[in-house]
């Protein structure tokens, strides 16, 4: 029962549930802490995109910039394909993140709630797959990709990566953790596996879906790599693939490279924004029944 | 019609409903086979293929382009034994790994403790903590090696300002390996965080209500209700953090390139120099497929301390 | 709502595919073009100057295309291989910034020996190219390769930090080299490095000073030479000038150092062409001047990289064409001018407009004094990474010389296998 509902004067009576003031006192000064520490690089960042150089090294402990200067954004809009990276970005993380609900809950239902010959075996094969960092596959899958004829297409980039064993997992703790009895009663009703899923356990699951939709289309807009071995078309990367053309072994300009930085961070900030009350109030991956 | 809930291997059932033909209740194809065939031959294709691939290049002296491979069975594996890179590697991953994973459970917890509620304020702090994780580990770890950069840093600005003199955090053999573990952390936190706050929401409240009416202390409660409460959350936490922290590269390769003199020469950094600057293939593959393998025994270690069977 | 969700997922599928549609395909070109991609990783300052070339070849030759992608050098490295492999690659690339990398590409017969050689326009004018970039391309008395630009490594230095100082002259002797780099290093080199040193991630400054003194990392028969006396020496006077004076940061990667110097924070920096447009858009009363002469006489380095043509190009007699307009004097000359980059043929030597032009003239005088780093040694990447760096890295930090460079010989010969010691 939460205290919360109990009149206020009643609560003053009450021992404080969490104890000593001195305690928490010293939670909030250290929670705080933490919020400035996860939010100052941040503030560091987009600052710095602003700064010259000559900024930078005169005033190291100035979190904001002594004058700003936009050469770093312009260095960016002016030698890439902008608005066509950005086209990609959204088309490749976009299209790949729902192919990615699809699949990943389809499997993760199955693995949650069906029984089967061979479903341990198939949970440790996701699994397996975490376990490899992409550097091990790249060779094998480039040219998987050359005898598919899918090098430098938009079904190179999309299909391999239409599924993620991250989300196969967390979908599938979370729908474990949703009680069994209203699958009974919907197949009492005479309601298929697919309805099941579509029509009881993908609604109940929905802040499960949003942390994987987000995740996901994070790692998907972030990936680097990818774009870059799939193809050579400057024209097809992606927006954060394209940013590395301005690193180099004697670049040194920080305004541009901060600058690439926070142009890259700016859509999946916004799509955290959006999205996050669906997820920060915690998923669920309790499993419990 | 009747479910078959009893024998729960096979979907047919025992019984079935007058009039409704013999066919429809035999399945040819497990629906779980079906739900999963997505998912399961992009994997298989794009991932487990490769990986057996992978293998299959370790057994020679892989060169991509050559016209013939040198088969050297598993002369690549006995030529990491012997090489004190791989076993600097190696303990600077398990380092980072053990670190980072302990502090992330610990200080995830924690937090996600102080912030159960559903406050505004609550929420707010909670995004706030997570805004970290969603950005890419390759811009980030560009920002902290310019903060950490003694030069043109926050943190060597602050040396300043208190008169001392700026530490070079990523130069310093001894410190530069401890600056990524915090940056890792930095990244993460806020992740599980989010983690375990879902696993404590799905804590019966009556399990609570007994414990305060019998006096225990906060920390009893803790250590000895809400832990083993949330095991199964706390086996997925720690199982998705440790495979991650296993396969450190983004942020060493950004921040150190390996160094200084390899404090910071994570297994995969060492993959990748061995695979794509000094081009030995094979020799980059034997090192995955030892990666990989202390993967799988760690997790599968995991596994069975959080005694994941009784929980499935 | 599901039904919405369905319908843009639905779209945003269709408008996948038909974006599919409209891309990869390739462009063969119309009327018996011939089409060739080249892929190189010159992001840096100098870049302008490449699209140059390629777009005056495309200019003055009708019947060729040349299309230019600029990579991160890592995604090259990790990419090239495969795709020259599948046949998928591009016609021409650069493979690395390390001359050595082509070793690699010559032993698994990626590449094409060029054959268009000799005198004359349309040719690749072989005896004009500085002597050095030939020989380190050339294997099995094949050509493999020519060498995209040319670098010399020359000594920047602050001129107004010198006026300051009341010197009106960049050092010319390693004493006064040293001298200067002391009497520029303020506050043990927290508020002003005196002479700011790269170790790792960067063209070579190091063995510069080795070379200053005599010493060498590895003899003509591929055996480490780091023991040597004369090695020993040199490493020592500048280590503890770097570990004891602070005369530079340790661990710096180049782009540290050029950003120090960039920032009016250090008053001396051995580097190439590339960084004299960025330092000077930074407000650097610039000065570049020869390094210092060593007891050998002048000395410096010389950093090249590699083009070359895949094996399984459709098109070798356009691609060498390519290569030979690359390495012809006009083009040369205009490239020169642009990216302050010293010409790569010896026929351009005594130009009046390249002996004008004030970095040009700097670091084309030192080309016949410039020596490659580890010039056709086996495993180069490896002994610079692992061996070298290594080296480097502990003397600044304190290590006596004597143990730094006993444990780099070791693994030195190891990596080159080196057998008479």
């Amino acid at each position: 029962m939460s205290t919360d509902r109990l009149a206020p004067a009643v609560l003053r009576r009450l021992p404080h549930p969490d104890g000593l003031l001195i305690n928490r006192i010293l939670v909030r000064v250290f929670i705080g802490v933490g919020v400035v520490l996860a939010l100052v690089p941040f503030v560091w960042m987009v600052s710095g995109s602003f700064r010259s150089e000559a900024d930078l090294f005169g005033n190291p402990s100035s979190l904001f910039p002594g004058s700003i200067t936009l050469h770093g954004y312009e260095s960016v809009w002016l030698q890439l394909p902008f608005l066509r990276l950005l086209l990609n970005s959204f088309v490749f993380a976009g299209v790949t993140t729902l192919l990615t609900l699809l699949f990943d809950s389809l499997s993760a239902y199955a693995l949650a709630r069906l029984r089967f010959r061979g479903r341990t075996l198939c949970f440790i094969l996701v699994l397996v797959t975490l376990m490899v960092p992409f550097q091990v596959t790249l060779i094998p899958v480039f040219i998987e990709l050359f005898h598919l004829g899918w090098l430098n297409t938009y079904q190179g980039l999309i299909v391999p990566r239409a599924t993620s064993a991250f989300g196969i997992f967390l979908l599938r703790q979370s729908f474990i953790s949703i009680p069994a009895e209203l699958d009974e009663a919907a197949r009492i009703d005479g309601a298929s596996h697919l309805r099941i899923y579509w029509s009881v356990i993908l609604p109940l699951a929905k802040p499960a879906l949003a942390t994987v939709a987000v995740l996901n289309f994070m790692n998907l807009w972030n990936d680097l790599l990818w774009p870059l071995v799939v193809t050579s078309d400057p024209n097809m990367l992606t927006l954060p693939a394209g940013l590395t053309l301005f690193g180099g072994a004697h670049v040194t300009d920080h305004a541009v490279l901060l600058a690439g930085a926070v142009i890259s961070l700016l859509p999946i900030a916004v799509a955290f924004f959006l999205a996050q009350k669906y997820f920060v109030a915690g998923v669920s991956t309790s499993g419990l029944k | 019609m009747s479910t078959s809930t009893i024998s729960g291997a096979r979907v047919t059932s025992v019984t079935r409903a007058p009039g409704s033909p013999a066919r429809r209740r035999r399945k040819r194809w497990s629906p779980g086979l079906l739900f999963l065939a997505p998912s399961l031959l992009i994997l298989g294709v794009f991932v487990l293929w490769p990986i057996a691939q992978s293998f299959y290049y370790s057994l020679f002296d892989w060169t991509v382009g050559a016209d013939s491979q040198t088969w050297l069975g598993f002369g690549n594996y006995v030529a990491l034994t012997q090489d004190p890179h791989f076993w600097n590697a190696l303990g600077v991953t398990l380092i980072y790994s053990v670190v980072t994973v302990v502090l992330l459970v610990v200080l995830g917890l924690l937090v996600a403790l102080a912030l159960q509620g559903e406050g505004i304020i609550t929420r707010i702090v909670r995004s706030a903590l997570f805004f970290p994780t969603i950005v890419s580990l390759v811009s980030i770890g560009l920002v902290w090696k310019f903060l950490l950069d003694p030069q043109i840093g926050l943190v060597g600005g602050l040396f300043d300002l208190v008169g001392a003199k700026p530490i070079p955090f990523l130069t310093t053999p001894s410190l530069a390996l401890p600056s990524l573990i915090f940056v890792g952390v930095w990244k993460s936190v806020g992740f599980a965080m989010i983690i375990f706050v879902g696993g404590l929401k799905a804590v019966p409240p009556e399990r609570y209500e007994a414990a305060r009416l019998d006096g225990t202390s906060r920390v009893q409660t803790v250590w000895y209700i809400t832990l083993p409460s949330i095991r199964p959350t706390l086996l997925f936490a720690t199982l998705i953090l440790t495979i991650q922290s296993l396969q450190l590269f983004d942020l060493v390769y950004v921040m150190t390139g390996g160094g200084p003199l390899f404090a910071t020469d994570s297994l995969v950094n060492l993959l990748y120099r061995s695979g794509f600057v000094n081009y030995k293939t094979g020799y980059a593959a034997a090192i995955s497929w030892v990666l990989f393998v202390i993967v799988m025994i760690i997790s599968a270690i995991q596994l069975r301390v959080f005694r994941y069977d009784d929980v499935d | 709502m599901k039904k919405k969700i369905v319908a843009v997922a639905a779209g945003a599928v269709v408008l996948a595919l038909g974006l599919a549609a409209c891309s990869g395909t390739s462009s063969t070109g119309s009327g018996g073009k011939v089409d060739l991609t080249v892929w190189t990783g010159f992001t840096g300052g100098d870049r302008p100057g490449y699209a140059e070339i390629v777009k005056d070849f495309n200019a003055s030759h009708k019947n060729i295309h040349v299309t230019m992608t600029v990579e991160p050098w890592d995604t090259i490295g990790q990419k090239l291989p495969s795709a020259w492999l599948t046949g998928q690659g591009p016609d021409i690339a650069a493979p690395s910034p390390d001359p050595n990398a082509i070793a690699q590409y010559v032993k698994t017969n990626s590449v094409l020996p060029l054959t268009l050689t000799g005198d004359g326009d349309g040719k690749i004018n072989v005896d004009k190219l500085a002597p050095g970039t030939v020989k380190e391309f050339t294997y099995n008395g094949k050509l493999y390769a020519i060498p995209a630009n040319f670098a010399s490594l020359s000594l920047y230095y602050n001129k107004k930090m010198f006026a300051a100082a009341g010197i009106t002259n960049p050092p010319t002797t390693v004493a006064e080299f040293a001298d200067d780099a002391k009497k520029f290093t303020i506050d043990g080199g927290t508020t002003q490095s005196g002479l700011v040193l790269a170790d790792n991630q960067t063209i070579q400054m190091w063995p510069v000073l080795q070379w200053l003194e005599g010493g060498d990392i590895v003899d003509s028969k591929n055996c480490s030479a780091v023991q040597t006396d004369a090695s020993q020496k040199g490493l020592k006077i500048w280590g503890d000038l770097v570990a004891k004076d602070g005369i530079s940061p340790v661990g710096l990667t180049g782009a540290q150092a050029d950003s120090l110097f960039s920032a009016g924070k250090a008053a001396m920096e051995i580097n190439g062409p590339w960084a004299a447009s960025g330092y000077k858009s930074a407000g650097i009363d610039l000065g570049i001047a020869p390094v210092p002469a060593g007891v050998d006489g002048p000395v410096t380095l010389g950093a090249i990289a590699p083009l070359a043509i895949s094996a399984k190009t459709k098109h070798p007699q356009e691609a060498q064409e390519f290569l030979a307009y690359w390495t012809s004097k006009s083009v040369q000359k205009t490239f020169s001018l642009t990216t302050g980059f010293p010409p790569l043929r010896t026929d351009l030597a005594a130009d009046p407009e390249l002996k004008a032009n004030a970095i040009v003239s700097v670091f084309a005088a030192q080309v016949p004094d410039a020596r490659l780093y580890l010039p056709k040694v086996p495993n180069a990447t490896q002994v610079d990474s692992d061996a070298y760096t290594t080296m480097i890295g502990q003397i600044t930090r304190g290590t006596d010389v004597a143990t730094a460079t006993a444990t780099a010989q070791t693994a030195i010969n190891k990596l080159t296998g080196c057998t008479s010691k």
